[in-house]
């Protein structure tokens, strides 16, 4: 037994000797802890935004946003485009002087390649396809692509990450397609995880599932060549983890603070913290069809709802940040109604309301809701807020948790008559936000259909469809919003503040929605 | 029976336990009431018919419910353990590629609650009702009933940010690369590449993780042991060995200690199993990408292939250190062999 503890002591001094004589690198590396939620890096399936964080240091699109907001389209890897009279046809030029990491040229080939890929392997972001007729590349340089339909919100698409343009050639040798049976025969996703074939700053060195992903500088980057020799992205499931490793300095960013954590990291100097709001709506859904909705189908009951939720308490849920928006369009949106034009809280209205639909004491009613953490709003929490307001004006709401995979089954399938649930915008362009109306993602789930929507919505719903002009796009998402504050099956609750935290010498930190940190830009 | 024949026969025991887990795993997989469908399409793919086709189709979700199973079983007799839905990797792999960081963890767990537990038992059987009989029973009091997720908070906040002696998440510092994969193992493989910084790394990664996975064990040891010690310490063959004037250390260790070991033996393996497959919220507090993360992530997805090929793991877990405890009464305990 004596030896044994001995063994133990030189096995201690060892690993002391080591950890503590961690030699000086001179590879300048960052280091970022994030709670891992993709399963792989091939760039056309991407759909996650942790993936993004990485996407974006190893890809281009042919526009994007600016690196703090998603205000405005910018050119990336095309310089320029043009877009046909009936908005169906977008022709982009590229830049003449864009290499892929292994020096090959970009080409209008391997956009076409990966546009098709994209949309032919029906993965996640295939949906954001859907309204592409066709990709061409008459020429070297120039794509051309056709739309079904006018689409206004499609520039805003190209900029996700699963629009990023590929190396055709490299691809297509690891047994990638663009053919229409892609979903069937390509058989090139495993090999993203531990290569790329990009054209942005940084290449894929390896991705080890759970554990990390590095990513190193690529040298034939044909922009300005990043800070960081390596980028390692460490997998921290856990928020707590994330902020001891960040206050011991061993990463550099923590990725998913939550509100709670925020006053313990306030007074300390090595560290800077960025709270936003996020861009995910918390709502409320009430069934339109009165065989699963009851008494909440009612238009009236429903806006009883709208003007007896304290918005004001519901806030505080969300923690630092967070924000309650006017309608189902969330703030920071084009066309989004300032927050000061949302419904207050007024108790008499609602009540008076529920009288007029014949529910003068209140009615008793079942809400249903996933039992998580999101984003660190607690559904359990936010359903009790909610079941404590309604109370107030004679509703009794009977809470109904479900596991996560068990409620969103049920609310996809339209069954929640009385739900709580969140959304997370596709693609950064308000037209993402009508889904909320009749016929919609959304919709559909609370039975609101064209069938029992009335005109005035579906009109307004068909107009911005298709409207291009920014002016009258706003005014038109004016209209719909101030008719959703009035009716239909929603109840916007708030956006939960959203929080990094990151060592006070990195600088050139900003936030986007779309890939939240452009890590190229970072340096000491 | 001969020692290999005895083996034999239990090993070849397993074949039908292991087939009955696996059955009794998808009846229990396939009566959630959710669709791996909804946890692994996207909003918008989940709302598109021909996607959801496309996905039934691939994953076989389509077929009766007896055919799936059928179907898994004809494939896992040829070593096939499919491929899973969440990660797309051939699940083999994937178990190949989680369980050496797990076996590592628990291993370096077990070793702890073996050094703590084994001693903390025997002297406070041996000093019984003294102060330090008191203080150990603490010990195993806190071991036992602390729990892991605040237990590992704590001792990452005092001795790794505070105190700075030992590092923190992960299995290796962000800037030491793993060591070429042999076993998988970080301290095996640092060894076997010579590579020293490596192996000292690993090992110190290792410390805090493996104390907080193995606090519970050293409680449940040290429990143990303190009762088998007290019984085995009254009797009378304990006397006559200090009536032959036998130094006390003699007595204690070599015939009190022996015979108190079967017990402990039992826990030790029971323990070893449970470390090995139920290190969830430890490899998740300490970013230890192991069988337990993997595990727990696979449920959440219902990605069946996965959940199978861990449920049939931790089966043959349960098994084989079964056998090894029985293999040690066997070796302790002459007994047995008659």
């Amino acid at each position: 037994m004596r030896r044994l503890y001995g063994l133990l002591v030189v096995v201690s001094l060892l690993s002391l000797l080591a950890f503590g004589g961690a030699a000086a690198q001179e590879e300048k590396v960052l280091v970022v802890g994030l709670s891992e939620d993709y399963n792989g890096l091939d760039v056309h399936r991407a759909y996650e935004p942790g993936g993004s964080l990485i996407h974006k240091a190893v890809y281009d699109t042919l526009v994007t946003f600016p690196t703090d907001s998603v205000s405005e389209i910018l050119p990336n890897l095309a310089e320029s485009w043009t877009i046909s009279d009936d908005g169906l046809v977008y022709t982009f030029t590229l830049r003449d002087d864009v290499v892929f990491s292994n020096g090959d040229p970009l080409t209008a080939e391997d956009v076409v390649f990966s546009f098709n890929r994209m949309k032919n392997l029906k993965d996640n972001p295939a949906f954001l396809a859907d309204g592409i007729a066709s990709v061409e590349a008459p020429d070297e340089r120039t794509v051309v692509l056709t739309l079904a339909a006018p689409d206004p919100a499609i520039l805003a698409k190209l900029v996700f990450d699963a629009f990023s343009v590929v190396n055709a050639e490299v691809v297509r040798a690891q047994g990638g397609t663009d053919a229409e049976n892609a979903s069937e025969v390509d058989t090139a996703e495993l090999w993203f995880n531990d290569n790329s074939a990009g054209t942005g700053p940084y290449m894929v060195d390896f991705y080890e599932p759970t554990v990390q992903t590095v990513l190193v500088r690529n040298p034939n980057y044909w922009g300005e060549a990043p800070y960081f020799d390596r980028i390692i992205i460490r997998n921290m499931p856990e928020a707590a983890t994330q902020k001891l490793a960040l206050e011991a300095g061993d990463i550099h960013i923590a990725m998913d603070i939550t509100a709670d954590q925020l006053p313990s990291l306030e007074g300390n100097p090595n560290i800077s913290v960025f709270s936003t709001q996020s861009d995910t709506l918390i709502f409320l859904l009430m069934n339109q069809n009165p065989e699963i909705g009851g008494p909440v189908s009612d238009p009236k009951v429903q806006l009883a709802v709208r003007y007896a939720l304290d918005y004001e308490g519901l806030k505080l849920l969300g923690g630092a940040g967070t924000n309650t928006p006017a309608a189902m369009v969330p703030l920071g949106f084009a066309g989004a109604l300032d927050a000061s034009e949302a419904l207050p809280r007024d108790l008499d209205k609602a009540r008076s309301l529920l009288a007029e639909a014949g529910y003068p004491d209140g009615f008793t009613v079942d809400l249903r809701y996933p039992d998580f953490t999101y984003i660190g709003t607690q559904f359990s929490l936010v359903a009790q807020k909610v079941q404590a307001d309604l109370a107030e004006v004679g509703i009794t709401v009977n809470l109904v948790p479900e596991e996560l995979q068990v409620s969103l089954e049920a609310y996809r399938g339209g069954q929640h008559g009385f739900g709580l649930w969140l959304w997370n915008p596709d693609y950064y362009d308000t037209l993402d936000y009508v889904e909320f109306l009749p016929g919609g993602v959304v919709g559909k789930r609370a039975n609101w259909t064209d069938e029992n929507a009335d005109a005035t919505i579906l009109e307004l719903r068909d107009k911005v469809k298709v409207e291009t002009d920014p002016e009258v796009r706003n005014q038109l998402f004016r209209e719909i919003q101030l008719y959703e504050q009035q009716s239909g099956p929603f109840a916007p609750l708030f956006q939960p503040g959203v929080h990094f935290a990151y060592s006070a010498a990195l600088k050139g930190f900003n936030y986007n929605g779309q890939w939240r940190v452009d890590l190229s830009l970072l340096s000491f | 029976m001969s020692l290999s024949a005895y083996f034999l026969r239990r090993l070849l025991l397993a074949v039908p336990l292991v087939i009955g887990i696996s059955l009794v795993s998808f009846i229990i997989a396939n009566l959630v009431p959710s669709d791996p469908m909804a946890a692994n399409l996207g909003e918008r793919a989940a709302a598109d018919p021909e996607i959801v086709a496309a996905f039934r189709a691939k994953w076989g979700l389509d077929e009766p419910f007896f055919v799936q199973y059928f179907t898994y079983l004809r494939n896992l007799l040829s070593g096939d353990m499919g491929t899973s839905i969440r990660t797309r990797r051939p699940v083999a792999d994937e178990l190949l590629r989680y369980m050496p960081a797990t076996v590592e963890l628990a291993t370096a767990g077990i070793i702890v609650a073996l050094i703590v537990g084994v001693p903390l038992g025997v002297i406070s059987a041996v000093w019984r009702n003294r102060p330090i009989d008191f203080v150990a029973r603490i010990i195993s009091l806190i071991g036992v009933s602390a729990p892991v997720f605040w237990l590992a908070l704590v001792a990452l906040l005092l001795l790794y940010l505070r105190l700075r002696i030992l590092p923190g998440p992960g299995r290796l510092d962000a800037v030491i690369p793993p060591p070429p994969t042999v076993t998988g193992l970080y301290t095996i493989d640092a060894l076997i590449a010579g590579q020293w910084r490596t192996l000292g790394n690993a090992l110190a990664h290792l410390i805090l993780p493996a104390v907080v996975l193995g606090a519970y064990s050293a409680g449940l040891i040290t429990r143990i042991t303190r009762s088998a010690m007290l019984d085995v310490l009254s009797m009378e063959y304990i006397t006559t060995a200090r009536s032959k004037g036998l130094r006390e250390r003699t007595v204690i260790l070599r015939h009190g200690l022996r015979n108190a070991l079967l017990p402990v033996v039992t826990v030790i393996g029971l323990s070893y199993g449970n470390l090995l497959t139920g290190a969830v919220l430890t490899e998740t507090i300490f970013s230890w990408g192991g069988i337990g993360r993997f595990a727990y992530d696979s449920a959440r997805s219902l990605d069946f292939p996965s959940i199978m090929g861990v449920s049939m793991l931790i089966a043959l877990v349960f098994v084989l250190t079964n056998l090894i405890v029985d293999m040690l009464y066997y070796i302790l305990d002459p007994r047995i062999r008659l």
